[in-house]
């Protein structure tokens, strides 16, 4: 698998969690639980935005990847 | 003249309505919680209802009579007994002391007329096989006995470990007998269309759903009519925290196989996050 593959996959997972622990955050009724959640779902918000920029420039870098 | 049986029967509806109403009025605790007072007291109402529905007395006026005075009289010191301290003592006795700093305490075994055995008995109810472990023990004023182990024999909880532990909030039970229950549904902030998602998800009609649970997390665990069908755990946290540490594992490997040292920064900020959010996650995930 090539690098953009990789960093893709992760990327494609990543957001896939991100949404479960959205989901959490909204039906856990403990206050303290329910903001760990929120932190995380922030976190990896900078994570996600981290690997969509690298990819960019991996496009940049080997455009025979764009649009996959 | 009206026959005996009728007699009978009239005088024990009447007084099963009377106690029933008294017991009522004398609370819950009682049941919950007897004391040698709260037992004799129960006895002696008993034994009027019997004893006036049997005809023992014959005349059903003086057995009413008793049985209010008995009942008001109880009734009044439970509630003198809420207000003052002193008053409960009295009735129901003082919660004593029988091991201290591990020593048994034999004069107040005597007084509460309590043989070495029923201790021994008591304490292994409570799986304590080894008097040793115990550091301190008390007799309540019904006669049970509880416990303190020393702390080295204490049973281990997450604080002592110094582990995190997610906070349980407790269990709604939202499918009854295949009927959904609205009430506890709408108190964990959810709806009949989650719940719908949810036994779709897992392929399951409401109908055959003879009871079904929503713990803090948002877990649904269901119990089928058809014992043959089995339904699958709930797994959705295990299955995040192993995809949170997978990726995590992914941005490690992208650190060493990234060539610039500025995507290696990138790529270790990445994996710093990912750690920083598993330890919060990890707790609440498994």
């Amino acid at each position: 698998m090539t690098t953009y593959a990789k960093v893709k996959e992760t990327l494609v997972s990543l957001e896939g969690a991100k949404a479960t622990v959205d989901t959490y955050g909204q039906i856990v009724q403990d206050k303290t639980v329910r903001n760990v959640f929120r932190r995380s779902s922030d976190q990896l918000d900078r994570v996600i935005e981290r690997l969509k920029k690298r990819l960019r420039e991996l496009e940049l870098e080997e455009p025979q990847y764009r649009g996959f | 003249m009206v026959p005996d049986w009728v007699q009978i029967v009239l005088r024990s509806i009447g007084f099963f309505v009377l106690l029933l109403l008294l017991s009522r009025m004398l609370g819950r605790k009682v049941a919950a919680r007897m004391t040698l007072f709260d037992v004799m007291y129960a006895i002696v109402l008993g034994m009027i209802a019997t004893a006036v529905s049997l005809k023992i007395v014959a005349n059903a006026v003086y057995g009413f009579i008793a049985l209010l005075t008995w009942g008001l009289v109880g009734v009044g010191l439970t509630f003198l007994s809420m207000k003052s301290k002193a008053v409960r003592d009295f009735l129901h006795g003082r919660e004593a002391v029988v091991i201290k700093h591990g020593k048994i305490m034999e004069e107040q075994l005597k007084k509460m007329r309590f043989t070495p055995e029923d201790l021994l008995q008591q304490l292994r109810a409570k799986q304590i096989f080894n008097v040793a472990d115990v550091e301190f023990a008390v007799m309540e004023s019904n006669g049970e006995i509880n416990a303190l182990l020393k702390t080295d024999r204490q049973p281990v909880t997450p604080h002592h470990l110094g582990l995190q532990a997610a906070p349980e909030t407790g269990t709604q039970t939202v499918i009854i007998d295949g009927n959904i229950m609205d009430e506890p549904l709408f108190t964990m902030g959810l709806n009949r269309g989650w719940l719908k998602t949810e036994l779709k998800k897992i392929g399951v009609a409401p109908e055959n759903v003879f009871l079904a649970q929503v713990d803090s997390r948002g877990d649904l665990y269901v119990d089928l009519f058809d014992d043959a069908i089995l339904p699958p755990e709930p797994t959705a946290r295990q299955l995040l925290l192993a995809t949170l540490e997978k990726a995590k594992a992914d941005l490690n490997s992208f650190v060493l196989d990234s060539g610039g040292q500025e995507t290696k920064t990138m790529y270790r900020q990445c994996v710093r996050e990912m750690e920083s959010l598993l330890y919060d996650l990890r707790p609440l995930l498994k």
